[in-house]
């Protein structure tokens, strides 16, 4: 593995190769990032007052950062993956703990994860939250649609169902009719969506 | 005219790609021209997008767990060979996971109530060590002071502040009250300069005294008056008034008229109770307090009471009259010289009335015996002065 060689705070064939995998869409690829830096995170919160499932849910966090960064292709690392995935963990689990604790954290990091200041991550962990707070106001607007708009669009853009499918599903007599009812559904969400999405505090 | 429903069948086409090529050219157009009509093309965009992004991160948030649960399934059987390549990168990067339950419950308490812990602790050392200085100040508070102690330190203490004060400290203490002998005010130590009846002794002794009374060793009393006092040097000479005295008969020691050496072997006699007391030392600076060259500083032990008391050397000649000593200072006692004393008798002689000549004594007995022997014959003309005043 790449860790403890001196130019450790570049990328390495193995992080770049990983990447490259996980962005062409192989999910073994992203199984095995997993996997691989799993022990370091789960060892950081378990030492730093977390349970078993904080170290799960945190984690889970962080990669996902990670991998739609990934996705989106505009990852700029400057480090290694496992260095920003701690930065990122770290991040995450500080806020937690701030959160719920009344006094002051601490928190004990391990060293060999090497200057995880300046990875970049807090402000992508910072993008990530502000996206975070998009997929709530989301939901919310889409709970509050009512039916049968609500199941027709999650028929349609979160469970990828066809407008065939759907049309036979409601009882349109018609794809056209479907996709207006769509459409009518959808104007409705945008006025939810954004009253709540724009008014909400920043 | 459109609803935005028909406007939003028209986007989704548009940016699915499936308008044709005039209609595609006509919607781009508007949007170029009209800001309104873009800001609806990017709301639709950004709901759009948002929904798909949301159904995204769903399948992301499932595609992790699914991975988790993938992970934790193969360490699980990890004892078997089964699940190497998981298991060992599992172990190689932190054995520290592998703990056992109750390990893992006792982290969790300790990491969860550190701090609490820590403040109950150091709470609780604090208690102690306060509780323990607590009772260790009140009992030095409540240990039993030696008698006389405090006002001894007292004293001392004024005395640094005050060298005034000290002067007059020093006299209160030597002239002080006898308690066994009510009726006089102070007391203080006399001795016999003549044999016609003079007797020296220091005069804060008899200072403001309304009358004086000379009591010697065989309870014999004689009234006296004081017949010259030299404050500077600290000297009275009194003379016993009574008709029945006939005189003292010839004194043992004589008035040395020079100067004692320094290191000489001297001791007093005195009054400091009831009782004649003895006490020796030797000549320890030919300059008393404060420099002051008309004393000699003396290492005997003196008590209120002592002033006025002879002060001899070890072939019994009078050296010097005991005066006062220095509280801040272990045993320091001052004597005046004799020569002053001499001096003081020869100034007097001139003019003395022919009834009363002064006739020193020239020659002692007392050289050459023991001390015993000197005492034996010295206390006879050491007497108490005690001193009467009117309130």
């Amino acid at each position: 593995m790449s860790r403890g060689t001196p130019t450790s705070s570049s990328l390495t064939p193995t992080d770049d190769a990983l990447i490259a995998a996980i962005r062409s869409g192989d999910e073994r690829a992203l199984a095995h990032l997993y996997r691989l830096h799993w022990p370091m995170v789960s060892h950081f919160v378990l030492q730093n007052s977390g349970s078993e499932d904080d170290a799960q849910d945190v984690y889970q966090e962080g990669v996902m950062v990670f991998y739609e960064k990934v996705r989106d292709g505009s990852l700029e690392l400057s480090c290694q993956i496992k260095t920003y995935l701690y930065a990122v963990c770290r991040r995450l689990w500080l806020k937690r703990l701030t959160s719920k604790s009344r006094f002051g954290v601490r928190l004990l990091d391990d060293e060999e994860h090497g200057p995880y200041l300046n990875t970049g991550a807090e402000e992508d962990v910072l993008a990530a939250e502000e996206q975070d707070r998009r997929f709530n106001t989301m939901s919310e607007a889409l709970n509050h649609l009512g039916e049968p708009c609500r199941s027709l669009l999650e028929g349609f853009y979160l469970l990828d169902k066809s407008m065939q499918d759907l049309t036979t599903e409601f009882g349109y007599t018609n794809a056209d009719n479907a996709k207006n009812q769509k459409y009518k559904c959808l104007v409705r969400l945008k006025k939810l969506f954004f009253a709540n999405y724009k008014e909400a505090p920043i | 005219m459109m609803t935005e429903a028909d406007y939003y069948a028209l986007f989704e086409a548009y940016a699915d790609g499936e308008l044709a090529g005039p209609a595609r050219a006509n919607l781009e157009a508007r949007m170029a021209a009209d800001p309104d009509f873009a800001l609806r093309y990017a709301d639709f965009t950004e709901l759009t997008g948002t929904l798909r992004a949301y159904r995204q991160r769903q399948q992301t948030r499932e595609q992790l767990r699914g991975i988790h649960g993938a992970m934790l399934a193969a360490e699980s059987p990890e004892v078997a060979p089964a699940a190497e390549q998981p298991a060992k990168l599992t172990h190689t990067v932190n054995p520290m996971l592998r703990i056992s339950r109750t390990e893992r419950k006792l982290r969790e308490f300790w990491s969860g109530h550190r701090a609490t812990v820590g403040v109950a602790a150091s709470v609780a050392v604090m208690a102690v060590f306060a509780t323990l200085l607590g009772l260790d100040i009140w009992r030095t508070n409540h240990l039993p002071i030696p008698a006389g102690y405090q006002a001894l330190r007292r004293e001392i203490n004024n005395l640094k502040q005050n060298q005034k004060v000290l002067n007059n400290t020093i006299q209160r203490i030597d002239g002080s009250v006898t308690p066994l002998v009510p009726v006089s005010k102070f007391s203080g130590t006399g001795f016999a300069l003549t044999s016609e009846g003079y007797i020296v002794t220091s005069y804060h002794v008899i200072q403001g005294a309304d009358s004086v009374l000379v009591e010697g060793r065989d309870k014999q009393r004689f009234h006296a008056e004081p017949v010259y006092s030299d404050t500077k040097h600290d000297l009275a000479i009194l003379r016993i008034t009574d008709r029945k005295f006939t005189g003292f008969g010839r004194l043992p020691y004589a008035i040395k008229a020079g100067q004692a050496d320094l290191g000489e072997r001297v001791f007093t006699l005195g009054y400091p109770r009831e009782d004649v007391v003895y006490g020796e030392g030797s000549l320890s600076a030919r300059s008393g307090f404060e420099g002051d060259t008309a004393f000699y500083q003396v290492s005997i032990p003196v008590n209120p009471g002592n002033s006025g008391g002879p002060l001899l050397d070890e072939r019994g000649n009078l050296i010097g009259v005991v005066s006062g000593r220095q509280n801040d200072a272990q045993s320091a006692a001052f004597a005046t010289k004799s020569s002053y004393l001499v001096r003081l008798v020869d100034s007097l002689a001139a003019n003395a009335k022919a009834t009363a000549p002064y006739h020193l004594p020239r020659y002692g007995q007392l050289a050459g015996t023991g001390r015993p022997q000197q005492l034996k014959k010295l206390q006879d003309y050491v007497f108490v002065v005690k001193v009467y005043e009117k309130d």
